[in-house]
Protein backbone atom coordinates (compact mmCIF):
# COMPACT_ATOMS: atom_id res chain seq x y z
CA UNK A 1 0.00 0.00 0.00
CA UNK A 2 1.47 3.72 -0.91
CA UNK A 3 2.16 5.95 1.80
CA UNK A 4 0.08 8.71 1.65
CA UNK A 5 1.16 10.65 4.20
CA UNK A 6 -2.41 11.49 5.90
CA UNK A 7 -3.99 12.35 2.82
CA UNK A 8 -6.52 9.42 3.59
CA UNK A 9 -6.82 9.22 6.82
CA UNK A 10 -8.57 5.92 8.05
CA UNK A 11 -10.51 8.76 10.63
CA UNK A 12 -11.96 10.50 7.21
CA UNK A 13 -13.57 7.24 5.28
CA UNK A 14 -17.02 6.17 6.54
CA UNK A 15 -18.71 3.49 5.46
CA UNK A 16 -22.52 4.62 6.41
CA UNK A 17 -23.26 7.52 5.47
CA UNK A 18 -27.09 8.93 5.10
CA UNK A 19 -27.77 12.32 2.83
CA UNK A 20 -30.81 13.01 1.70
CA UNK A 21 -29.70 14.80 -1.45
CA UNK A 22 -26.87 15.73 -3.24
CA UNK A 23 -26.11 19.03 -1.33
CA UNK A 24 -26.21 17.53 1.76
CA UNK A 25 -23.69 14.51 0.54
CA UNK A 26 -21.53 17.38 -0.77
CA UNK A 27 -21.52 19.18 2.42
CA UNK A 28 -20.50 16.35 4.79
CA UNK A 29 -17.55 15.63 2.52
CA UNK A 30 -17.06 19.30 2.95
CA UNK A 31 -17.55 19.33 6.64
CA UNK A 32 -15.13 15.97 7.13
CA UNK A 33 -12.13 18.40 5.68
CA UNK A 34 -12.78 21.23 7.68
CA UNK A 35 -12.86 19.31 10.48
CA UNK A 36 -9.39 17.85 9.43
CA UNK A 37 -8.10 21.42 9.21
CA UNK A 38 -7.36 20.91 5.33
CA UNK A 39 -9.74 23.61 4.07
CA UNK A 40 -11.93 26.87 5.49
CA UNK A 41 -15.24 26.86 5.70
CA UNK A 42 -16.01 29.06 2.37
CA UNK A 43 -14.75 25.67 0.27
CA UNK A 44 -17.78 23.93 0.88
CA UNK A 45 -19.49 26.70 -0.54
CA UNK A 46 -16.65 26.25 -3.46
CA UNK A 47 -17.30 22.78 -3.74
CA UNK A 48 -21.28 23.29 -4.12
CA UNK A 49 -20.63 25.90 -6.25
CA UNK A 50 -18.79 23.35 -8.63
CA UNK A 51 -21.49 21.03 -8.37
CA UNK A 52 -23.84 22.96 -9.69
CA UNK A 53 -21.75 23.96 -12.53
CA UNK A 54 -20.61 20.52 -13.44
CA UNK A 55 -21.86 17.52 -12.11
CA UNK A 56 -18.75 15.43 -10.40
CA UNK A 57 -20.30 12.06 -10.89
CA UNK A 58 -17.84 9.80 -12.56
CA UNK A 59 -19.77 7.00 -13.06
CA UNK A 60 -20.28 3.29 -11.12
CA UNK A 61 -21.83 5.28 -8.59
CA UNK A 62 -18.67 7.30 -7.82
CA UNK A 63 -18.64 11.03 -7.27
CA UNK A 64 -15.81 13.22 -6.21
CA UNK A 65 -16.39 16.87 -5.44
CA UNK A 66 -14.23 19.08 -5.09
CA UNK A 67 -13.83 23.51 -4.91
CA UNK A 68 -13.20 25.66 -8.20
CA UNK A 69 -10.32 26.93 -9.48
CA UNK A 70 -11.40 30.20 -6.84
CA UNK A 71 -11.88 28.06 -3.97
CA UNK A 72 -8.32 26.83 -4.24
CA UNK A 73 -7.33 29.48 -1.90
CA UNK A 74 -9.28 28.05 0.58
CA UNK A 75 -7.39 24.51 0.63
CA UNK A 76 -4.84 24.35 3.57
CA UNK A 77 -3.25 20.93 2.63
CA UNK A 78 -4.42 18.35 0.41
CA UNK A 79 -6.43 16.04 1.49
CA UNK A 80 -9.40 12.91 0.86
CA UNK A 81 -12.48 11.95 2.34
CA UNK A 82 -14.33 8.61 1.32
CA UNK A 83 -18.31 8.57 2.67
CA UNK A 84 -19.85 5.50 1.09
CA UNK A 85 -23.92 5.51 1.38
CA UNK A 86 -25.35 2.14 1.04
CA UNK A 87 -28.42 3.43 0.20
CA UNK A 88 -26.98 5.88 -2.55
CA UNK A 89 -27.69 9.34 -3.20
CA UNK A 90 -29.40 11.25 -6.49
CA UNK A 91 -26.69 13.06 -8.12
CA UNK A 92 -28.55 13.85 -11.10
CA UNK A 93 -26.71 12.07 -13.59
CA UNK A 94 -26.19 9.04 -11.94
CA UNK A 95 -26.53 7.57 -8.19
CA UNK A 96 -23.75 8.27 -6.15
CA UNK A 97 -22.91 4.85 -3.75
CA UNK A 98 -19.25 6.08 -2.70
CA UNK A 99 -18.84 10.17 -2.41
CA UNK A 100 -14.25 11.07 -2.43
CA UNK A 101 -14.63 14.76 -1.50
CA UNK A 102 -11.07 16.21 -2.32
CA UNK A 103 -9.26 19.41 -1.53
CA UNK A 104 -5.80 19.73 -3.13
CA UNK A 105 -3.25 22.27 -4.41
CA UNK A 106 -0.28 20.32 -4.58
CA UNK A 107 -0.22 16.80 -6.07
CA UNK A 108 -0.64 14.35 -3.18
CA UNK A 109 -3.77 13.14 -3.97
CA UNK A 110 -2.79 12.28 -8.22
CA UNK A 111 -1.89 8.65 -6.82
CA UNK A 112 -4.81 8.27 -5.82
CA UNK A 113 -7.05 9.29 -8.59
CA UNK A 114 -4.95 7.35 -10.85
CA UNK A 115 -5.91 4.33 -8.58
CA UNK A 116 -9.26 5.06 -8.78
CA UNK A 117 -9.42 5.55 -12.46
CA UNK A 118 -8.37 2.01 -12.50
CA UNK A 119 -11.14 1.00 -10.23
CA UNK A 120 -14.04 2.75 -12.38
CA UNK A 121 -12.47 0.60 -15.62
CA UNK A 122 -12.91 -2.07 -14.16
CA UNK A 123 -16.51 -3.19 -12.97
CA UNK A 124 -15.40 -5.69 -10.81
CA UNK A 125 -13.46 -3.43 -8.31
CA UNK A 126 -15.97 -0.69 -9.07
CA UNK A 127 -18.16 -3.37 -7.45
CA UNK A 128 -16.00 -3.77 -4.45
CA UNK A 129 -15.95 -0.44 -3.75
CA UNK A 130 -19.47 0.39 -3.56
CA UNK A 131 -20.34 -2.74 -1.19
CA UNK A 132 -17.32 -2.41 0.94
CA UNK A 133 -17.98 -2.83 4.65
CA UNK A 134 -14.19 -2.41 5.68
CA UNK A 135 -11.90 0.89 5.83
CA UNK A 136 -8.50 -1.26 5.05
CA UNK A 137 -10.43 -2.41 1.71
CA UNK A 138 -11.42 0.68 0.40
CA UNK A 139 -7.97 2.00 1.60
CA UNK A 140 -6.62 -1.05 -0.56
CA UNK A 141 -8.32 -0.15 -3.64
CA UNK A 142 -7.85 3.33 -3.43
CA UNK A 143 -3.77 3.17 -2.84
CA UNK A 144 -3.10 0.10 -5.61
CA UNK A 145 0.29 0.86 -7.52
CA UNK A 146 -0.75 2.26 -10.97
CA UNK A 147 1.52 1.50 -13.43
CA UNK A 148 2.80 4.29 -16.08
CA UNK B 1 -15.56 23.50 -37.82
CA UNK B 2 -11.87 22.40 -37.10
CA UNK B 3 -10.93 18.75 -37.57
CA UNK B 4 -7.60 16.49 -37.28
CA UNK B 5 -7.03 12.97 -38.37
CA UNK B 6 -6.58 10.63 -35.56
CA UNK B 7 -3.39 9.24 -36.73
CA UNK B 8 -1.94 13.11 -36.45
CA UNK B 9 -2.85 13.66 -32.85
CA UNK B 10 0.36 13.77 -30.46
CA UNK B 11 -1.13 15.31 -27.90
CA UNK B 12 -4.60 15.94 -26.32
CA UNK B 13 -5.64 18.37 -23.49
CA UNK B 14 -8.89 18.24 -21.28
CA UNK B 15 -9.84 21.79 -20.91
CA UNK B 16 -11.21 22.62 -17.34
CA UNK B 17 -11.48 24.92 -14.37
CA UNK B 18 -9.85 23.37 -10.93
CA UNK B 19 -7.44 20.31 -12.61
CA UNK B 20 -8.60 18.85 -9.23
CA UNK B 21 -10.70 16.22 -9.57
CA UNK B 22 -12.50 15.02 -12.82
CA UNK B 23 -10.21 16.03 -15.71
CA UNK B 24 -7.17 14.48 -13.68
CA UNK B 25 -8.82 11.52 -13.35
CA UNK B 26 -10.28 11.39 -16.84
CA UNK B 27 -6.27 11.86 -18.31
CA UNK B 28 -5.36 8.89 -16.04
CA UNK B 29 -7.90 6.86 -17.99
CA UNK B 30 -7.40 8.35 -21.54
CA UNK B 31 -3.85 7.50 -20.69
CA UNK B 32 -4.36 3.94 -20.22
CA UNK B 33 -6.67 3.66 -23.45
CA UNK B 34 -3.74 5.57 -25.65
CA UNK B 35 -0.94 4.64 -24.09
CA UNK B 36 0.20 2.42 -27.29
CA UNK B 37 -0.49 5.39 -29.74
CA UNK B 38 2.02 7.57 -27.61
CA UNK B 39 -0.50 10.76 -27.85
CA UNK B 40 0.70 12.47 -24.73
CA UNK B 41 -2.72 13.62 -22.37
CA UNK B 42 -2.35 16.80 -20.68
CA UNK B 43 -5.71 18.46 -18.91
CA UNK B 44 -5.10 22.58 -18.06
CA UNK B 45 -7.09 25.48 -17.26
CA UNK B 46 -9.69 26.76 -20.49
CA UNK B 47 -7.83 29.86 -20.69
CA UNK B 48 -4.16 28.19 -20.59
CA UNK B 49 -4.72 25.60 -23.40
CA UNK B 50 -1.19 24.51 -24.55
CA UNK B 51 -0.26 25.81 -27.82
CA UNK B 52 0.71 22.24 -28.97
CA UNK B 53 -2.31 20.62 -28.04
CA UNK B 54 -3.78 18.70 -31.43
CA UNK B 55 -7.22 18.60 -29.65
CA UNK B 56 -9.16 19.71 -26.95
CA UNK B 57 -11.85 17.88 -24.63
CA UNK B 58 -13.98 19.49 -22.60
CA UNK B 59 -17.76 19.25 -20.80
CA UNK B 60 -20.27 20.24 -22.62
CA UNK B 61 -21.54 23.18 -20.46
CA UNK B 62 -17.78 24.61 -21.00
CA UNK B 63 -17.74 23.87 -24.74
CA UNK B 64 -18.49 27.69 -25.96
CA UNK B 65 -15.69 29.03 -23.14
CA UNK B 66 -13.43 26.00 -24.16
CA UNK B 67 -13.93 26.83 -27.90
CA UNK B 68 -13.29 30.77 -27.20
CA UNK B 69 -9.85 30.02 -26.15
CA UNK B 70 -9.06 26.92 -28.61
CA UNK B 71 -7.86 28.38 -31.85
CA UNK B 72 -8.45 26.02 -34.71
CA UNK B 73 -8.01 23.19 -32.99
CA UNK B 74 -10.76 20.46 -33.05
CA UNK B 75 -12.95 20.72 -29.24
CA UNK B 76 -15.26 17.67 -28.67
CA UNK B 77 -17.39 18.15 -25.47
CA UNK B 78 -18.87 14.97 -23.67
CA UNK B 79 -21.16 14.67 -20.94
CA UNK B 80 -19.70 12.17 -18.70
CA UNK B 81 -15.87 12.02 -17.70
CA UNK B 82 -16.43 8.39 -17.57
CA UNK B 83 -17.82 6.21 -20.64
CA UNK B 84 -18.90 8.89 -23.08
CA UNK B 85 -19.63 8.44 -26.48
CA UNK B 86 -17.58 11.12 -27.53
CA UNK B 87 -14.82 10.32 -25.70
CA UNK B 88 -14.95 6.69 -26.64
CA UNK B 89 -15.24 8.32 -30.69
CA UNK B 90 -11.96 10.49 -30.20
CA UNK B 91 -10.06 7.27 -28.89
CA UNK B 92 -11.33 5.16 -31.67
CA UNK B 93 -10.54 7.83 -34.06
CA UNK B 94 -7.07 7.62 -32.40
CA UNK B 95 -6.82 4.23 -32.82
CA UNK B 96 -8.18 3.89 -36.51
CA UNK B 97 -6.90 6.87 -37.99
CA UNK B 98 -10.03 8.37 -38.84
CA UNK B 99 -11.36 12.03 -38.46
CA UNK B 100 -12.09 14.00 -35.46
CA UNK B 101 -14.31 16.97 -35.82
CA UNK B 102 -14.53 19.85 -33.22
Amino acid sequence: MADLGGLLDPSRIRLDGRAADRTEAVRQAGELLVAAGAVDPSYVESMLEREDSVSTYMGEGVAIPHGTAGGKAAVRSDAMTVVRYPAGVDWGNGTAHVVIGIAAVGEGHLPVLAALAEVLMDPERAERLRVSTEVDDVLELLTAPVED
Amino acid sequence: MPSIEGSQVRKLVIACDAGMGSSVLMANQLKKRLKDNGVVIEHSPIDAIPVDADVVLTHTKLADRTRAHAGDRPVVAFRDFVGDPAVDGVVAAIHGGTTIDG
